[in-house]
């Protein structure tokens, strides 16, 4: 890369916490009412569409990035003009969790060959330990007094919240997978299932954060966001946590030491005599999976507002699970797709069912339960395991079936096109 | 002597495989060691490549130095690391479904990009098979390419010593013949030590220097190529008359 080219990209990534700063400050103005929708728009624009297209071509000045920013850019702007009802931007919410959640699993589960089903207990405890150090950070509670910082930092350092439940799951991991990983196969999965009911069991029994009754205190995190700038706050950081998880997944699994993890799925002898220390690749691999679980976690906490430890239990797991097989093992494109979808249907079915019913085609008396949605989404799965066994895309990603994707997926040099940054003038 | 292999006692569980096994392996050198099947040419190789149980028999009594140094508190990746030494395992095991290049370039992980390059060049010029084959997945590959693509792939750890076990099992004839002379050319042209064990002992006994006969865990004749040939013995039982 040139000189300039760097440059372009250092003065880029400043930009955008700048700008954030700035919206912070504008938003309190923008939201006395006294300027029209259109007027708002354009101001809103004017903030979001050059942090948008800076960051992605500072950060990645492949295509998918860039599409990537765009899209979350017109949503959170969207959500900002109340274009988007709450349960819709939820779904949203949702699904960028479930990505996470399941790209995160696929990195065992299928990179690595291994059979991990307690991935809800790291979930569970990225959701507490995330909610409790926001509690700590941002909030006054009678659990930690005041809080450390000042509640107004929290919409620039909620990252923290992020990173911190992220180190301490993926130290959870590294506790269930030492002694777990002389083992392999059957003896791993019937170890992670113990994990994840060991975690749920201490959880529901320490009672300073709730027990059984749950944790609610991380809303004021929330709360304070929301008062420094009325904005979607959540929204942007779970589209932040969607982005960054996937390109740091996407760069971990086609680097020379991530594919070391499907050589040590494939043949542990032969990594290891191509000097490849096959103990700390599946360690590894193990901590990025239940970290990046952890952060899905704390999101899902701070999305909801509350927590409950029974959320994360074996079917959480399972979820994960179904997302992952649905979506091809180790594809990380092929899992993306499947939690998406996989959200779509479970929300679906919520509005599909009372549909069908109100349609009057079933004999008078007679209505469809919603608790056939349990029945219809494992029914599903059956049918694909039964006629796709390999998920979507089996172990391929989505540039294999149409070639033509690759050519989006080089990075578009900077020397030689230097228009590629056009987008921010 | 670059390996030095002193009373190795070594076995599975119970059972033991090695009793008191030595034998050494100068720089430079081609040796081969030869013997029936059971005879623990296998679990020779996997002990002096420091492989964990269950795999690979554990070492109970006896050493093995390389350079004048135990390498018994090594696991196999630090071998491969610190001591330029690595194994084409019996039945190959490339990585399937990774392609031919991938192979190749995670075997050289802990290596810069320039050493990996003139590797490469080299590995192409021996088989240039593998140059035509690069971009496609290795489970696809004959049983020939796969045997080249796991001898290139221990060329491209930059290992000095190689251990090979049983090179020609699958192998035609013709292709067998062309594998040693490979393994000859590497040896003269680039000083590689070679270990390999071998059942087709006439074809082993034709390149190496030097050759030791197993039994039941034992070593029963030890000499030169030339000297094993025609030892009456060992041309009865292991050359066919």
């Amino acid at each position: 890369m040139s000189m300039s080219g760097r440059l372009l990209r250092i003065v880029l990534i400043l930009l955008g916490p700048a700008l954030a700063a700035a919206a912070c400050r504008l938003a309190p103005i923008l939201n006395e009412g006294h300027l029209s929708p259109a007027h708002t728009a354009l101001i809103y624009g004017g903030l979001f569409l050059p942090l948008a297209a800076g960051a992605a071509a500072a950060l990645s000045a492949r295509l998918p990035a860039c599409l990537f920013f765009i899209l979350a850019a017109g949503l959170v702007m969207a959500a900002q003009l109340r274009f988007l009802d709450n349960y819709f931007l939820l779904v949203i919410m949702t699904m960028g969790i479930n990505i996470i959640f399941a790209s995160s699993l696929n990195l065992v589960n299928g990179y690595m060959g291994e059979f991990s089903c307690g991935h809800g207990g790291f979930m569970c405890v990225g959701a507490y330990v995330g909610s409790l150090i926001s509690m700590a950070f941002f909030t006054s509670s009678k659990l930690f007094g005041a809080s450390l910082l000042p509640p107004h930092l929290a919409p620039l350092l909620f990252p923290l919240v992020l990173i911190g439940a992220g180190l301490v799951s993926a130290l959870f991991g590294l506790l269930v997978a030492l002694p777990s990983f002389r083992t392999r196969g059957d003896y791993l999965a019937i170890i992670t299932i113990a994990a994840n009911y060991i975690i749920i069991s201490l959880v529901e029994n320490i009672d300073f954060i709730g027990g059984p009754r749950g944790l609610s205190g991380m809303n004021k995190t929330v709360g304070a966001m929301r008062e420094v700038a009325e904005m979607p706050w959540m929204l942007i950081w779970v589209l932040t946590a969607v982005f960054a998880s996937i390109v740091f997944l996407y760069r971990l699994v086609g680097s020379t030491y991530g594919k070391s993890i499907p050589a040590v799925c494939q043949n542990e002898i032969a990594a290891e005599i191509m000097g490849v220390n096959t103990d700390r690749v599946k360690l590894t691999a193990f901590m990025v999976s239940s970290g990046l679980a952890g952060v899905a976690g704390a999101l899902y906490a701070h999305v909801y507002s509350y927590v409950n430890a029974q959320a994360f239990s074996i079917l959480k797991s399972t979820e994960a699970l179904v997302m992952v097989y649905m979506g091809g093992m180790g594809s990380l494109s092929g899992v993306i797709m499947a939690a998406a979808a996989f959200t779509l249907l479970v929300e679906g079915l919520r509005f599909a069912i009372p549909f069908i019913n109100s349609l009057h085609i079933l004999p008078a008396g007679y209505e469809i339960s919603p608790v056939w949605k349990w029945v219809l989404i494992p029914l599903c799965l059956i049918l694909l395991m039964q006629f796709r066994p390999e998920g979507l895309l089996g172990n391929r990603e989505l540039s294999h079936f149409f070639p033509r994707l690759n050519k989006w997926m080089k990075r578009t040099s900077s020397e030689e096109e230097p228009d590629a940054h056009s987008g921010n003038k | 002597m670059m390996i030095r292999v002193e009373n190795l006692y070594a076995g599975y569980g119970k059972i033991e495989a090695l009793h008191g096994l030595s034998f050494e392996v100068d720089e430079g050198e081609i040796v081969t060691l030869i013997g029936a099947n059971g005879a623990g040419k296998s679990s020779t190789l996997k002990a002096m490549m420091r492989l964990a149980p269950p795999e690979a028999p554990l070492v109970s009594r006896g050493d093995i130095l390389f350079k004048g140094k135990s390498i018994l508190p090594l696991e196999a990746h630090k071998v491969v690391e610190q001591c330029k030494m690595t194994l084409v395992p019996e039945g190959r095991r490339i990585f399937g479904n990774l392609t031919v290049m991938e192979n190749l370039h995670l075997a050289a992980w802990t290596r810069s990009k320039e050493e990996i390059a003139g590797n490469l060049e080299r590995i192409f010029d021996l088989f240039p098979r593998l140059a035509e084959r690069a971009g496609q997945q290795s489970d696809t590959l004959s049983g020939g390419e796969q045997q080249m693509l796991a001898v290139g792939r221990a060329l491209m750890t930059g290992c000095s010593v190689i251990l090979l076990d049983e090179p020609s099992m699958g192998l035609a004839p013709l292709l067998m013949y062309d594998m040693f002379r490979t393994l000859k050319r590497l040896n003269t042209e680039s000083g590689l030590t070679i270990v390999v064990v071998e059942q087709n002992a006439r074809l082993a006994l034709e390149v190496a220097d030097r050759g030791y006969v197993l039994n039941t865990g034992e070593i029963v004749a030890q000499g030169s190529s030339e000297e094993l040939m025609r030892h009456s013995h060992i041309k009865e039982v292991y050359l066919g008359g």
